[in-house]
């Protein structure tokens, strides 16, 4: 056999690998109750944030523990529980990324990622002020500027 | 109804689009009569061409130029203007709004295409016509994004100078362009202000450079295809390929350097889709050329050449689609969102693809064939390297591309949850086997290797780098075998070359460029593996609250609450949270850094960044040491004053006592110093006394639990017989001491301590690592950057001479 033949079969062999570990390693988007039929197993779960429950978060007990009430995208509500501080901004979040697995009746999340309403150059999400509106920011800016 | 609007430039759109429209006919002519000269050699088509080109040169300065001249004079009636800048802005950022948005970033590309296209020109000789055929078309290509016109229904390019604002589709149906003078109140949105940085000057460029350069190699590629003149055009395209990996690599690492900086996940790469996007083109860029360098020296891999150098072009096309098209929106930070192009750009990039995969299979049966090399010679584990970084950019380009898989198989994957992990685990081991062979192929001859020199001389690198290893890995605490196994293949590539630097090339630097380039390469795997691999999380939380919770595997216990002005033990240190301070959008965070003895070391001064378009973002703040970095970042924090409510007081305590007594509060120590009367009329005014009554002054000095002190001074006054005080306060720590009775007989004062109710101290949660040796990678990263040009000047004089 020919070295080339025996790089060429490495090279392959490799890729399959890498394409499998890829499938593997990734997990995939569910709802919570796919999420809570198989506790302890690690899903993404897309939904938002229930505004009007309870948040909570008490950083003289545990920085690194925050819950809320999120809503998936089949309209079924949970308990959270992120492990972590919480995400600055995140009553301006309009969609929740949560990572994490059921346990009990909550929902424990290792990871989140926040959508907020306007993402870098999203146009259609920057406001546009009135001419009336312009004047008052001027205004205030002078008022600012002369203390 | 036709409204006159009064007060907008329309000229300065409509010059700018007489360059697009220039341009870009001028770009196909020089496409064309390159083409048609390439043929036969025609010197009237060439002649053609080379103007066309030139012309197509000077359009596209006019485009810079005209679109830096809008931005700096606030044309805001021009949505590009309009989105990306402000009247605010200070000027310094015009470069940064430049190219924030999708057509601005392509107008960047397009100039280092024009730029290095009128090099070319004069540098290339024979090959000039099919080179700048091919060179010429990916400008055409590219100005086509610029172009913004509708062609059966459906929309080519986006066009910067004529989108008006008012005839946006988003924004056309406001009241506000209702009024003929909106361009009186009209104010730009604004550079977003993350992005008001000076790596957002600096590193967009460099990048585009970077991909700019890679359509060189890829031109003289296709060329020697087409002309059948395989092996001839690796001379003139080395020394570029070599300028495009200094430049590209050195981009990238900007980006790193700058996420490190100022974005919050702690660590210069974070396997982000866009970091990605870019590193992938380098890594087949880095194996195309040290393929050409095979090819070039002993005529083998001919055909690997052209798969990697047209590849890496492809997948700078495939990476801008990626981040231009939206396709990675939910997956990525910094990806752009759709401007409705996306079909344009896999036009584009499938326009390539097919034409390299076309051109190579039509000429694979031509192109002369060598012997494979021996196993020990230089060019086969060239190869070899080759090989594993083109296996390394398949895998990080087939996890990139899930949300493409996504889209083209209908599927519902997420992203790997834990991207470190998921890249970590392919590259790091594809890593070592570079860093080793990086490490003994320099000792390896191009002919043939005389093996006891060669095993002397590997066994000896071998030793020190596994002696070092275990020093440093001992030395910093890296545990991980696959780490420590990183480690020792960074090590043996500087030392293997360091050897070879002093042992072969006796220190001649003009010679060793790419000597030196390997050994920078080395320490920026040492620098990298060490910093990350050490990298040490220091704020676990050492306040006397539990933290621990019900499932352990989710405990990170990694942030560490910071309560105002108390002292808290942080791994070497005791921190104090000292405040707040607003300057402008940001919110600075001070805390204090003490050592062992409680003498103040540094401060740190995280922030907040007040961001109204995309939340506001916390920022880091590090503290540099030649050994380590210390970085810092708020995970939690307040951004409005906590207003201690003055007027609710607990109910106070009353002591009597003497002067000298100290008086034990809930969160203070307060000392009687003294009293003394008042007869100084004008003071007496002040509490609306007359000089008849009695005024005196106690004299209390409070010590808080941070051994701050504090001095109050209550006021007592008799008027007649009505006896009436004065309260002093300590706002800080929420205490109110009054002095209410002097009782001479007893020879005791009577002092009232109020305290606070609502006395919520500010507080921040933050989180800390350090980084060691993390200078270690930025300094490989420079001795790469001047290894390479170092290599690549030595090659042009080379040719010179020949």
């Amino acid at each position: 056999m020919k070295k080339s033949h025996i790089i060429g079969i490495i090279i392959i062999a490799v890729a399959i690998g890498a394409i499998l570990s890829t499938l593997y390693d990734s997990s995939t988007y569910a709802d919570f109750s796919e999420a809570f039929s198989n506790e302890g197993k690690e899903y993404h779960v897309v939904g938002k944030l229930d505004k009007d429950k309870e948040m909570q978060y008490n950083p003289e007990s545990n920085a690194d523990l925050f819950s809320f009430w999120m809503v998936d995208n089949n309209g079924e509500e949970r308990h959270v529980q992120l492990h972590k501080a919480k995400p600055q901004d995140f009553e301006r979040s309009e969609q929740i990324v949560l990572i994490g697995k059921a346990q009990g009746d909550d929902f424990h999340a290792r990871e989140i990622l926040m959508k907020c309403p306007s993402k870098y150059n999203d146009a259609n999400g920057d406001k546009f002020l009135s001419p009336d509106e312009m004047k008052e920011i001027d205004q205030e800016k002078k008022r600012s500027a002369a203390l | 109804m036709d409204i006159t609007y009064v007060g907008e430039r329309l000229w300065a759109g409509a010059l700018g689009n007489s360059f697009v429209v220039i341009g870009f006919t001028t770009a196909l002519l020089a496409t064309i009569a390159y083409t048609l000269g390439a043929k036969n050699n025609d010197p009237v088509w060439k002649r053609i061409g080379r103007i066309a080109f030139h012309t197509h040169g000077l359009t596209i300065f006019g485009i810079v130029g005209m679109l830096l001249f809008m931005l700096t004079n606030h044309m805001f009636e021009y949505h590009y203007v309009w989105q990306h800048s402000n009247s605010e802005m200070p000027m310094r950022y015009v470069f940064s709004s430049f190219w924030e948005g999708q057509e601005g970033s392509t107008i960047l590309w397009l100039f280092w295409h024009a730029v290095i296209g009128n090099i070319l020109i004069f540098t290339s000789g024979k090959w000039e016509q099919p080179v700048m055929a091919v060179f010429s078309s990916a400008q055409v290509f590219l100005l086509s994004m610029l172009l913004g016109i509708f062609f059966f229904d459906s929309r080519i390019g986006s066009n910067p100078f004529t989108v008006l604002l008012r005839e946006h589709p988003d924004f056309m149906n406001l009241p506000l362009f209702n009024s003929p003078n909106y361009m009186d109140t009209l104010d730009g949105s604004g550079l977003n202000p993350l992005l008001q940085n000076y790596w957002m000057t600096i590193h967009p460029p460099t990048l585009f450079l970077g991909f700019a350069s890679t359509l060189v190699p890829f031109s003289y590629a296709i060329a020697g295809l087409w002309k059948r003149n395989y092996q001839e055009w690796l001379k003139p395209a080395l020394p570029w390929t070599f300028f495009g990996i200094g430049i590209l690599g050195i981009g990238i690492l900007m980006g790193g350097a700058w996420a490190y900086e100022s974005l919050n996940f702690g660590g210069f790469w974070a396997w982000d889709p866009v970091e990605n996007a870019s590193l992938v083109p380098w890594l087949t860029f880095v194996g195309a050329g040290h393929l050409m360098l095979i090819q070039k020296n002993k005529g083998t891999s001919l055909l690997w050449v052209y798969i990697l150098s047209t590849l890496t072009f492809f997948l700078i096309l495939y990476s801008t689609f990626l981040t231009k098209s939206g396709v990675l929106g939910e997956t990525s930070v910094h990806a752009f969102t759709d401007l409705g192009l996306s079909g344009q750009l896999v036009i584009i990039f499938a326009f390539y693809g097919l034409l390299s995969i076309g051109m190579i299979i039509w000429r694979a049966k031509d192109m002369p064939k060598k012997k494979e090399d021996p196993l020990w010679s230089r060019e086969f584990w060239l190869f070899i390297g080759s090989l594993v970084l083109l296996i390394s950019s398949f895998q990080i380009t087939f996890s990139t591309s899930i949300p493409v898989w996504n889209k083209l198989f209908g599927l519902d994957l997420a992203p790997p949850a834990d991207p470190e992990a998921h890249y970590n685990k392919w590259q790091l081991p594809f890593a070592i086997i570079i860093g080793i062979i990086i490490g003994f192929a320099q000792y390896l001859n191009y002919k043939r290797t005389d093996f006891k020199v060669f095993i002397r001389n590997v066994l000896r690198d071998m030793i020190f780098a596994l002696l070092l290893t275990i020093g440093i890995g001992l030395g910093v605490g890296i545990g991980n075998s696959l780490y420590l196994l990183m480690l020792f293949s960074g090590l043996y590539a500087v030392i293997g070359n360091l050897s070879y630097l002093i042992k072969v090339f006796r220190g001649k630097i003009p010679k060793a460029g790419s000597t030196i380039a390997h050994i920078g390469f080395g320490l920026l795997l040492v620098g990298a593996l060490i910093s990350m691999g050490g990298q040490k999380i220091i704020s676990q939380n050492t306040t006397r609250y539990d933290i621990s919770t019900i499932d352990s595997t989710y405990k990170n216990n990694e942030n560490i609450l910071l309560m105002l002005d108390d002292t808290v033990r942080m791994s070497d240190y005791n921190v104090i949270y000292r405040g707040k301070e607003k300057e402008g959008i940001y919110v600075y965070y001070n805390v204090d850094y003490l050592n062992k003895n409680n003498e103040k070391e540094f401060t740190l001064r995280p922030f907040i960044q007040l961001n109204d378009r995309m939340g506001n973002v916390a920022e880091p703040s590090t503290k540099h040491y030649w050994n380590k970095d210390i970085f810092t970042h708020l995970t939690y924090a307040v951004i409005e004053d906590r207003k201690v409510q003055k007027e609710e007081y607990h109910e106070p305590d009353e002591h009597h006592i003497n002067i000298g007594d100290t008086i034990y509060a809930s969160n203070a120590i307060i000392i009687l110093k003294g009293i003394r009367g008042i007869s100084d009329p004008e003071k007496k005014a002040s509490y609306n006394l007359g000089d008849q009554d009695l005024l005196v002054e106690g004299e209390l000095v409070v010590y808080d639990f941070d051994t701050e002190m504090h001095v109050v001074h209550p006021h007592f006054a008799a008027i007649g017989t009505r006896a009436v005080s004065f309260p002093d306060v300590i706002d800080k720590i929420g205490l109110k001491i009054d002095l209410f009775e002097i009782d001479p007989q007893a020879e005791k004062i009577g002092i009232k301590v109020f305290e606070a109710k609502n006395k919520v101290k500010d507080f921040v949660i933050m989180k800390a690592s350090v980084f060691p040796y993390i200078n270690v990678l930025w300094v490989g990263a420079l001795v790469m950057f001047f290894g390479t040009i170092i290599a690549i000047i030595n090659r042009i004089q080379q040719q010179r001479k020949s």
